[in-house]
C-alpha cells in the first residue's frame, strides 16, 4: 500500500496529502444540519418549558431575545461552515460544477460541494425556525 | 510469513493498489477459471429440499422479505375493501362498529408497520450487495433472523382479526383510550410491532454496516449508487426514530400490565407524551417509507433517459436533509393538543421547510429526463405515476402545515386524502417501478409489458376516483374513523364514487399480483441488462449464478457498465478480487469509509436452523406476554438468549486459519479485523447508539413529566435511597473500568489477569443491578407516576446489566476455550464498546433516580 500519504513533509505529491482520506468524515457534510436540529431542540424546549413553568414569572421577552441571540450566533456558525465547504468545493479554481470521477480529488471537491449545500439548507431552516419567536410574542 | 507479534486485528494489507492497466488486461487461464467456479459454485450453494428454509444468503431471505411483506399488504388491502362497502351507503349495518374499529386500526398499523417499513429493508437487502458488487450483505443470519421474527410477529399481529381480537384504538393508540380498552387487542399491538420494530433495528445495523463497509474498491462516497446513499440516511434515521416508540411501548405495557401509571392523569401521568414519543416516531417514519422508494426512482430515471444522474451533490444533500428536517416534524400531528400557539409555529416552519430538499430532489429527476433522450419503459411509466401522486399530496402537505388550516380539517377525510397521496405517490408507486424494473435481476425474468400498463392505468385511475373526493368528503365535515354517517350531508355522492374506486384499484392489484406469480417457466432466457442501465447490478449473471458476482470489480465511475470498457467480460473471468474460494468459506471484501480501499477479507456466514430458532424463542418471549402468560415468556427469552450464544459463539469472531489471504491482482489482505476495522464493532456501534436514543427517549419522559405537572415529584414523595444508589452507580463504574481493563491486559499478554477482571466484573455488575433494585423497592410504582418513572428507569438498567453480564460471561469463557486470545480479540473490543455506552446509561440512570428528583 501507498504510505507517502501518512508524511508531514511537503514533497511532489502534495495534492494526494490534501485530499488524503485520513483528513475527510462524512459527519463533517452534516454539520451544518446538526446546527439546526440543536438550534430547533433548544428554541422549542426552552420556549415550552418557559410556557409551562414561568410564564407568570418573567416577560417572554427576556427568552425571545436570548433565543434571537442564539440565532444570530448560529447563522454565523452555519455561514462559516458553508463557506469552508464552499472553498473545498473548489469550483472557482476548477470550474467543475459536479465531481463525478473516481478520483480523490474528486471525491474531496464533492464532500464540499454536499455540505456547501447541505449548510445552505440549514440556514434556511434555521431562519424560518426563527420566523414565530420574531412574529409571535407570547405563548397564546 | 506474518509477524506474529501483531495483534491480527492490526494486520495492514500488503501489495499493490489501486491494479493498473496492465494488470487487469492480463487474461486468467480458462482451466483456473473452471476450477475457480467450480469451489465458488459449490460454497455458495443455496440448501434443498426442506433445507431450502435454512437459507440465509440476501438473495433468498429478500425474496422471501419481499413477498411476505406483499401479502400483508394485500390483507391490509382487503381491509380497506370492507371498509369502503360499508360506507358504500349511509346508516349501512354490514359491519359492526367494532369490527371497523379494528379494521381501520389494522389496516393503518399493517401497512405501516408489515408493509412500508420491512419493504424497504426486504428490497435493501435483496438489491444492496448487487448494487455494491459485494457477494452478500455483512451479516447473513442477522438478515434471516430479522426475517423471521418479522415473519412470526406479522402473522401473530394480522391473525389477530381473524379472532376478533384485533386492536381497535387506531394505528397510533392514543391513551386513555387504548389504555383502558379491554381485551389484549392493545397488547397484541404493543408487543407484536415491539418484536418487529427490534426486527427492523437489526435491518438498519445491517444495512448501514453494509453501504459504509462493502463497497467494491474504489468506490468513493462520490462514485456511489445514489440508492446506497438513501440507505444509509434511512438507515440512520431508523436509529433515532424506532427507540423513541420503543420507549413508549415499554412505558404503554408496564401500564397495561402492572398499572404503572405513565399516561393515566389521576395518577400524575400524561397522556400527551404517549403522543410525543409516538410521533417522533410516526414522521421520522413517514420519510423512511418516502426516501428508499424515491431512491428507486434514482436509479430507474438516469437508465431511461440514457444520461448521469444530474445534481448528484444536489441529491444527496436533499437525502441528508430531509432526514434531518423530518425530526422537526412531530408536533403537527398534534395541532389540536392545545400545546402554546409559539411551539406550533415552529414545527409550522419546520414542515414548511422541509419542502425545499423534497422538492429539489423531483426538480433533479425532471430535469435529467429532460436532458437526456427518454425512453417511455414501463417502469418510467409508474415512477411519472408516482411523481405526478407525490406533489398532489405534497401540496396539500403544505396546507396542513398551516396550523390554522390543520385544525378546520383536522381527523377529517382530508388528512385521509392527504396522507395516501403522498404515501401512494411517495410509496407504492415507485416500488412498484421498482418491482417492474428489478424484476429480471432478481428472478432472472421479465414482468409483462401488457399486463404491467393495465396495472398502471386501473391503479392510477382507480386511486384517483377514490381518494380526490375525499378532498371534499373531509372539507364537508366527514370525520374519519367513523363506521357510518347519516343521510342528507351532502356526502353520500362522494362516498360511493370513493368505494367504486377503491374497486378498480384492486382490479389493478389483482392484475399486478398474477404478473408476479403467473408461471413464466416457457419464457426465454432474458438479456443480461434489458434496460441498458449503466450501475453495477446489472452485471449479474443470466442464468443466475448463487454467488453474487463472479469477481469484485475495481470501480472508477458512477456508471461502471457506461464507462468502463470490458468490466463485465473481466468480472465474468475473475480478473478481479476473490474470483476463488479455495478454503470453502464465503468471503466478501471490506473497504474502508469514504474511499472504499480494500482492507480486510470478511467470512460471512452461511445456511443455519439456529437464526429460526432463535426467533421463534424471541417470538415467545413478545408474544406470551400478551396473555399475561410470564414464566414461560422468561423460559423462551432464555432460550432465545442461549441459541443466539451459540450462533456467535460458532460462527463469528473465530481464528482464522491463516492471517493474511491472497486476494488476486497482487493483493494481500487480513482475514481478522478488531475494533474499529471490524465490521461486528460498527455493528454494535450503530446498535448502542439506537439503544442510546431510546433511553434517552426515557429520561426526556422525567423532564417531560417535571414541565407538565406542577407536581412531580409530589410534594413529600419518598425518594430513592440516595446512598444505594451511589454505591450501585459506583459498582457499574467498577464493571466497566474491569472489561476496559481487560482489554488492555489481554492485549499485552497478561492472560491470567485479564481473565481475573473479567471474571470479578460481572460480579461487580450483579451488585450494581442489586443495588438499583433495592433503592427503589419501597416506593410504590401503582401510586403515582414519579416512583413509576422510577422504576421503569431501574428496570431498564437491570435488563441492561443482564446482558452486560453475560457478555463479560461470554469474553470469559472465549478466553479459556481459545477463541479469545491477545491476537484475536475481536469479541472483546466488542463488549467493551457496548459497556462504554452501558457505563454511561448507569451515571445518567444513577443521576435521575438520585439526585435529580431532589433538585426538582
Amino acid at each position: 500500500m501507498d504510505r507517502s500519504d501518512h508524511d508531514r513533509q511537503p514533497h511532489p505529491r502534495e495534492d494526494e496529502h490534501e485530499f488524503a482520506e485520513e483528513r475527510e468524515s462524512l459527519w463533517r457534510i452534516t454539520l451544518g444540519p446538526t446546527i439546526w436540529a440543536f438550534h430547533f431542540a433548544i428554541s422549542y424546549a426552552a420556549v415550552s418549558v418557559y410556557c409551562f413553568r414561568f410564564e407568570r414569572m418573567f416577560e417572554m421577552g427576556w427568552l425571545r431575545a436570548g433565543l434571537i441571540a442564539m440565532t444570530l450566533a448560529m447563522l454565523v456558525a452555519i455561514a462559516w461552515i458553508g463557506w469552508r465547504a464552499f472553498l473545498r468545493w473548489d469550483v472557482r479554481g476548477t470550474g467543475e460544477f459536479s465531481n463525478p470521477e473516481g478520483s480523490a480529488e474528486d471525491r474531496h471537491q464533492f464532500l464540499g460541494h454536499a455540505g456547501f449545500l447541505l449548510a445552505l439548507v440549514s440556514f434556511i431552516g434555521v431562519v424560518y425556525d426563527t420566523l414565530p419567536l420574531i412574529l409571535l410574542g407570547s405563548c397564546r | 510469513m506474518t509477524d506474529r507479534s501483531i495483534p491480527a486485528g492490526e494486520l495492514a494489507p500488503e501489495g499493490i493498489y489501486p491494479p493498473t492497466e496492465e494488470m487487469l488486461r492480463e487474461p486468467v487461464p480458462e482451466e483456473v477459471q473452471r476450477g475457480q467456479k467450480e469451489r465458488l459454485a459449490r460454497v455458495w450453494k443455496t440448501p434443498e429440499g426442506w433445507r431450502y428454509w435454512t437459507a440465509v444468503n440476501n438473495s433468498e431471505v429478500g425474496v422471501w422479505y419481499t413477498m411476505t411483506a406483499f401479502v400483508f399488504m394485500l390483507i391490509a388491502g382487503v381491509m380497506a375493501l370492507l371498509m369502503r362497502l360499508q360506507l358504500w351507503v349511509p346508516e349501512n349495518d354490514l359491519i359492526s362498529a367494532d369490527l371497523f374499529n379494528q379494521l381501520f386500526t389494522m389496516h393503518g398499523s399493517a401497512m405501516m408497520f408489515l408493509f412500508a417499513v420491512p419493504m424497504f429493508e426486504a428490497i435493501s437487502i435483496l438489491l444492496l450487495p448487487g448494487l455494491l458488487g459485494a457477494r452478500d450483505m455483512p451479516f447473513p443470519r442477522l438478515s434471516a433472523y430479522g426475517y423471521w421474527s418479522f415473519l412470526i410477529g406479522g402473522v401473530f399481529v394480522i391473525g389477530s382479526i381473524l379472532f376478533s381480537a384485533a386492536p381497535k384504538a387506531g394505528w397510533f393508540m392514543y391513551p386513555p383510550l387504548a389504555t383502558l380498552e379491554l381485551g389484549i387487542g392493545s397488547d397484541i399491538w404493543l408487543l407484536g410491532l415491539s418484536f418487529i420494530e427490534v426486527a427492523s433495528i437489526a435491518a438498519a445495523v445491517e444495512l448501514i454496516v453494509g453501504a459504509l463497509k462493502c463497497r467494491p474498491p474504489g468506490m468513493r462516497v462520490n462514485v456511489m449508487p445514489l440508492y446506497a446513499w438513501y440507505v444509509l440516511v434511512v438507515g440512520g434515521m431508523i436509529l433515532f426514530a424506532f427507540p423513541p416508540l420503543i420507549a413508549g411501548d415499554f412505558l404503554f405495557e408496564l401500564e397495561r400490565s402492572f398499572d404503572w401509571p405513565f399516561f393515566d392523569h389521576t395518577r400524575g401521568g400524561d397522556p400527551m407524551l404517549w403522543q410525543h414519543l409516538f410521533w417522533i416516531f410516526g414522521h421520522p417514519e413517514v420519510y423512511i417509507i418516502f426516501l428508499p422508494s424515491i431512491a428507486i426512482a434514482a436509479m430507474i430515471v438516469p437508465t431511461v433517459a440514457r444520461r448521469p444522474i444530474l445534481g448528484y451533490s444536489w441529491i444527496v444533500l436533499s437525502a441528508v436533509g430531509t432526514g434531518f428536517l423530518s425530526f422537526g416534524l412531530w408536533v403537527h400531528h398534534m395541532f389540536t393538543t392545545g400545546l402554546p400557539n409559539i411551539s406550533l409555529g415552529f414545527f409550522s416552519a419546520a414542515s414548511e421547510a422541509v419542502v425545499i430538499p423534497t422538492g429539489i430532489q423531483l426538480f433533479a429527476f425532471v430535469a435529467t429526463l429532460i436532458a437526456g433522450r427518454v425512453v417511455m419503459t414501463l417502469p418510467m411509466l409508474w415512477i411519472a405515476g408516482a411523481l405526478a401522486i407525490f406533489t398532489a399530496g405534497g401540496l396539500t402537505g403544505v396546507m396542513v402545515a398551516i396550523a390554522p388550516f390543520d385544525w378546520q380539517v383536522h381527523d377529517t377525510y382530508f388528512i385521509v386524502a392527504h396522507l395516501h397521496y403522498t404515501l401512494f405517490g411517495g410509496m407504492v408507486f415507485p416500488v412498484i417501478a421498482g418491482v417492474y424494473y428489478f424484476f429480471p435481476f432478481f428472478r432472472k425474468k421479465m414482468l409483462s409489458d401488457r399486463l404491467g400498463r393495465w396495472a398502471f392505468w386501473l391503479i392510477f385511475t382507480g386511486f384517483n376516483i377514490t381518494f380526490l373526493p375525499m378532498h371534499l368528503t373531509g372539507l364537508l365535515g366527514m370525520p374519519r374513523r367513523v363506521y357510518t354517517y347519516p343521510e342528507g350531508l351532502g356526502i353520500d355522492w362522494l362516498n360511493q364514487i370513493s368505494t367504486a374506486g377503491s374497486f378498480i384499484v384492486a382490479a389493478g392489484f389483482a392484475v399486478f399480483a398474477w404478473d408476479i406469480v403467473r408461471p413464466k417457466k416457457n419464457q426465454p432466457q432474458i438479456e443480461r441488462n434489458p434496460w441498458g442501465a449503466g450501475t453495477l447490478e446489472w452485471s449479474h449473471e443470466v442464468p443466475e449464478a448463487k454467488w453474487g458476482v463472479r469477481s469484485i470489480p475495481h470501480i472508477t465511475s458512477r456508471y461502471p457498465l457506461w464507462d468502463q470498457p470490458e468490466i463485465v467480460e473481466r468480472m465474468d473471468a475473475g480478473r478481479y478480487y476473490l474470483p476463488d474460494a479455495e478454503e470453502g468459506l464465503r468471503e466478501t471484501i471490506v473497504t474502508s469509509v469514504i474511499d472504499a480501499r480494500p482492507i480486510q477479507v470478511q467470512r460471512v456466514t452461511g445456511p443455519a436452523y439456529i437464526t429460526i430458532w432463535a426467533a421463534a424463542f424471541t417470538g415467545g418471549a413478545f408474544i406470551l406476554p400478551t396473555f399475561h402468560i410470564y414464566g414461560p415468556a422468561i423460559v423462551s427469552a432464555a432460550f432465545a438468549v442461549v441459541c443466539i450464544l451459540y450462533w456467535l459463539w460458532t460462527s463469528t469472531a473465530r481464528p482464522p486459519e491463516k492471517d493474511m489471504k491472497d486476494v488476486g491482482l497482487g493483493l494481500s489482505l487480513p482475514t481478522y479485523a478488531a475494533g474499529p476495522q471490524a465490521v461486528g464493532w460498527w455493528a454494535v456501534w450503530i446498535t448502542m447508539l439506537g439503544d442510546a436514543t431510546a433511553f434517552a427517549s426515557l429520561v426526556f419522559g422525567v423532564f417531560f413529566y417535571w414541565t407538565s405537572n406542577t407536581a412531580f415529584p409530589p410534594p413529600g414523595a419518598e425518594h430513592a435511597s440516595g446512598y444505594l444508589v451511589a454505591l450501585a452507580t459506583a459498582a457499574f463504574a467498577a464493571a466497566w473500568a474491569l472489561t476496559r481493563g481487560a482489554r488492555g491486559l489481554n492485549r499485552a499478554g497478561r492472560v491470567g489477569l485479564a481473565r481475573g477482571a473479567l471474571a470479578l466484573a460481572p460480579l461487580m455488575t450483579l451488585a450494581g443491578m442489586g443495588g438499583f433494585i433495592l433503592s427503589v423497592l419501597d416506593l410504590d410504582p401503582t401510586s403515582h407516576v414519579y416512583p413509576a418513572m422510577m422504576w421503569a428507569l431501574m428496570v431498564w438498567i437491570v435488563a441492561h446489566g443482564l446482558v452486560g453480564t453475560i457478555m463479560q460471561g461470554y469474553c470469559l469463557a472465549g478466553s479459556l476455550f481459545g477463541k479469545l486470545t491477545p491476537r484475536y480479540d475481536a469479541d472483546l473490543w466488542n463488549v467493551t464498546l457496548f459497556w462504554h455506552f452501558l457505563g454511561l446509561t448507569a451515571l445518567v440512570t444513577g443521576a435521575m433516580i438520585g439526585l435529580v428528583p431532589r433538585l426538582m
